[in-house]
This record gives C-alpha cells, structure tokens and sequence, in this order.
C-alpha cells in the first residue's frame, strides 16, 4: 500500500534518481502507474542522453539558471545554489542531480530533455486529476498541470528564436511556421478543454500539442548551435 | 628595336581591348572553374549489415541498393566553402557535411549525394531542407528533417521517419513504420506492413495499403484528412473518432461484440468490425476529416 502521494513523490525524484529509495517511495512507485512512468521516462532520457556527442556548444547561463530555479520552485529538485554571487555557481548548477543524470549532455539537447521531462510530469500529474468528477477540479488539475509548462515552454521559445535565426533561412522558416502552428492548437485545446475540462481526448491533444512545442523548440536550439 | 615601335599609335588600344576581351572572359572562366562544386566519389568495402549515418544540412540525399558489398557515396557540394567527409569506423561509414569557414552562406551550406549500400544496410539520415529518397534498403532506418520531404520505395525493417513540415511518401514499405511531422503530409501506399504509427498535426494521413492479420494501424492528425481505403477481403476492427471533425464510412461494420473499457462521449465516433476484424485500426483527429473509403 502506498504510503506517500504523487506530489509528495516528486519531492523524492532527485534522490530517487541518485539511488536513494525509501520502502515508503518504493511503495508508491510499486502501486502508482503514474509516477512510475515519469521514473522510466526519466530513465530513458538518461539512457539516451548518455550517446549524445558531448562536444557541442552551451546555451547561455541564464537558460540553465531559469530551468534549474524553475525545477526548484515546481520542487522537482532540491534547492543547491548558495548565492547569485558566488563565481562558481556554473558549475554548482551541473553539479548535482540535474547534471549527474546527464553527465555528458551538452546544455541545448538538455533543454530539451527538459521539457520533455517537463511535460511527461505534467502529464503524469494529469492522471490522479482524471479521476475527480468536478469540473472545476478537472479545470484546476489542468491549469496546475500546464501553466508552469506553458510558462517555461514561452521561456525556451525566447531563447530559441535568437537561436534559429542565424540558421538556413528555408529551415529557419519552417520552424518558424509550424511553431505558429503548434500554438494554434494549443491555444484551440485549451479552449476545448476549458470549454469541456472532463473531456480526455482534448486534454490528450493539449499536452501533445505541448510535447510537440518542447521538440520543436529543442530542434531549434540544436539548429541554432549547429550554425554558430 | 624593340617591335612595338611598328605598331601604329591608333592601333594600341584596339591590341588592348582585343587582349582584355580575351583575358577577361579565361580569367572568369578559370575563377568559376576553381570555385565550382566538386564532384567527389568513395568507394568503402563493408561486411553484412553495415550501418551508414549521413548528416547534411541542406540537399537531395538519394540512397539505393545494390548487390555489392560496398557503399559508393558520390558528393556534390554546392561550393567549394563547404567539404563532404566520409569515415569507415569498422562496418560503420559516416557521412557529414562541414563548413570550412566561420562565415559561409547557407545557401552554400548544400551537398547532393548519391549513395549505393548493401541490401541490408542500415541508415541514418538527418538532412534538415531538400529532399531524402531510399530505395530497396531493406534494413533498419531513421530519416530525421525538418523542411525536406521524405520518400521510401520498397523498404522493409524497422522504419522511424520524422519531420517538422516535410512530407513522406511511403510505396511499397513492409515491416515496421512509425511516422511523426507537425504539418507534412503522409502517403502510405502498397504498403504491406504489420505496424504502422503515423502522426501529424496539420497533415493529411492517406493510408491506401494491406491490413495484415494481427496488424495494427494507428493513424492520428489534429486537422486535415485521414483517409485509409479497404478492399472487401480486408478483415480488421476499426476505431475512428474525430473530436470536431466528420467520420465518413463507407465499410460496413459489424458493432463491437462486447462493451469496451474505453468509448469516447466526445466528438464522432465510430467503432466495430468488418468481416473477422483480424487487425487493428485506429483513427483519431482534433477537428479534421476521418474517411473510411472503399478501394477503387
């Protein structure tokens, strides 16, 4: 039998991921699909990540620091980063988990992998919520769900368009063109899913919709680097 | 005495022009014949199912199969800024294409190739604009782009396509497929394949092919059409549904024998079994256009 919740669980991610598992944890892992589909994407991300070519190039401090504190506040993480002011902090923020699950990922593909982890926890987060009857609960779980997905999706894209501009004009376009066209429908699902919050097949599309924006924008970042 | 004291006065800045009009166009043919494209041909002998990886940014990537046990790669770079290598790391031959300079344009930053492998060759291809066409390979392949269509005759294996705003065309293709893309088009044709995934957002999905015994054939889209034909032999349970969209029928199913753990309340479905229902068809788009038609 369970002992902890989801949410208590992604508090036990990091240590988890390090090794670290409690009976408790390990119970609720053994009972709950949910959370153990975020360990096993989280494992294959790590499995994948470790044949990406470490040679490339990074992505500015500031992309790390805003994912790292972003991790932080949505407490998948643990908070490590003393001060602002301390010369070492590059580095403390590979130390760690975060860069222990990646070892020799370079920093645009991790952005990446980020969001798409990102987005798997939101959409595991989505599962206990499946289960509530009232709409507005449904309404709520979703927004609980997508909005600091949203938020740090609008982050990366920032980043992104300084990256891709600099890349083939005809490629550049494209990205371009059908980023406009993965915020189209998620800007449509949401209003589907706002409009019947029970609905599944429209939340199903949302967080598609969202996945597909976390691999459009990592392509672009990775297109980015690659014309530097 | 030197000869140039024969040469009437009027007469030297006619010599002049007619020697520039002479020069002028060798020079330009010279500096147009170093900075042309080099055709560049390699041969690399490579034992049973060899791996190829090539990674281009921008150009038309044609791969086909012979009976050789040998790759043959022939590179035409669009200038002479950019340069084509190409490595045998044991039954591995990897293909890139790298810029010599900080500063080339990326109108330059192309390369054609025509590449012949083994059979059983498996490819991976990643050529983000132009255009990517396999024939007769029948190993494993991964063809990665963003704006370059993808086109496949005749292969078999474990096929994984993905695209941002390319399309892909599929004839002939049996094994496995799994197709993603954002707004290309996909055209599954004479397949004869026992799986197939296809996604994509704002495309249209036609599947014209074999639905084979055990089977399972999941297309979905966000808008567009999804449109799979079906001969009367055919034997397959169906599934289709389409949020906002339309689902048009034209097969005759027989309703689901028992109740499933999963209906959709929303949107237009349509669910059941046409003769014996021996492979699996899924179709589900947001707010397109579902059409179960019958084979001319």
């Amino acid at each position: 039998m369970a002992t902890i919740t989801c949410r208590e669980f992604l508090s036990y991610l990091e240590p988890w991921m390090e090794g670290e598992r409690s009976q408790d944890v390990q119970a609720h892992v053994r009972t709950c699909a949910h959370c153990t589909s975020v360990i096993k994407d989280l494992e294959m991300i790590h499995s994948e990540a470790r044949g990406w070519n470490p040679s490339e190039q990074d992505a500015p401090e500031r992309v790390w620091t805003a994912l790292r504190e972003q991790l932080e506040q949505e407490g998948l993480i643990r908070g490590t980063i003393p001060t602002r002011q301390q010369a070492a902090r590059g580095q403390a923020l590979r130390a760690g988990w975060f860069a222990g699950l990646f070892p020799r990922l370079p920093r645009p593909v991790l952005a990446g992998a980020y969001l798409a982890a990102l987005v798997a926890v939101a959409f595991a987060l989505s599962g206990p919520v499946n289960k509530r009857v009232n709409e507005a609960r449904w309404l709520k779980g979703t927004q609980i769900s997508t909005s600091p997905l949203s938020a740090q999706l609008n982050f990366a894209e920032q980043n992104s368009n300084s990256y891709v501009t600099r890349s083939n004009p005809v490629v550049a376009a494209s990205l371009h063109q059908n980023l406009a066209i993965v915020d189209n429908y998620i800007a449509l699902c949401e209003k589907s899913v706002s409009e019947e919050p029970q609905n599944e097949v429209a939340r199903d599309y949302l967080y598609e919709a969202y996945q597909q924006k976390a691999d459009l924008l990592t392509q672009m970042t990775e297109r980015g680097e690659n014309v530097q | 005495m030197s000869s140039s004291h024969f040469v009437p006065a009027q007469w030297l800045p006619k010599a002049n022009w007619k020697t520039a009009g002479l020069l002028v166009p060798s020079l330009l043919l010279c500096s147009a014949v170093s900075a042309a494209p080099h055709r560049q041909e390699q041969h690399f002998k490579v034992a049973a199912h060899p791996v190829i990886t090539i990674h281009n940014p921008n150009g038309l990537i044609t791969v086909k199969a012979w009976t050789k046990s040998e790759v043959m790669i022939i590179s035409t770079p669009a200038s002479d800024r950019i340069e084509v290598d190409a490595e045998q790391m044991g039954n591995r031959v990897d293909v890139s294409t790298r810029e010599l300079s900080d500063s080339v344009a990326p109108d330059d930053m192309r390369a054609d190739f025509q590449i012949n492998v083994p059979e059983d060759a498996e490819l991976q291809i990643h050529n983000d604009a132009g255009n990517v066409s396999v024939a007769n390979v029948l190993g494993d392949m991964n063809v990665e782009t963003v704006a370059a269509g993808v086109d496949l005759e005749d292969a078999t294996g474990y096929l994984t396509v993905k695209t941002v705003g390319g399309s892909f065309t599929c004839m002939r293709c049996a094994g496995r497929i799994e197709a993603s893309s954002i707004s290309g088009n996909f055209r599954l044709l004479d397949l004869r394949s026992y799986h197939v995934w296809a996604q994509t957002s704002s495309g249209n999905i036609l599947f014209n092919g074999q639905f084979l015994p055990n089977g399972t054939y999941s297309l979905k889209n966000y808008s567009g059409v999804i449109e799979v034909r079906f001969s009367p032999g055919d034997s397959f349970d169906l599934s289709a549904t389409s949020l906002k969209g339309k689902v048009n029928n034209e097969a005759k199913l027989t309703p689901p024998p028992h109740q499933r753990h999963f209906m959709p309340r929303w949107g237009n479905a349509l669910f059941g079994t046409f003769n014996e229902g021996r492979a699996k068809i899924e179709m589900t788009s947001f707010d397109g256009t579902i059409n179960i038609l019958k084979r001319d």
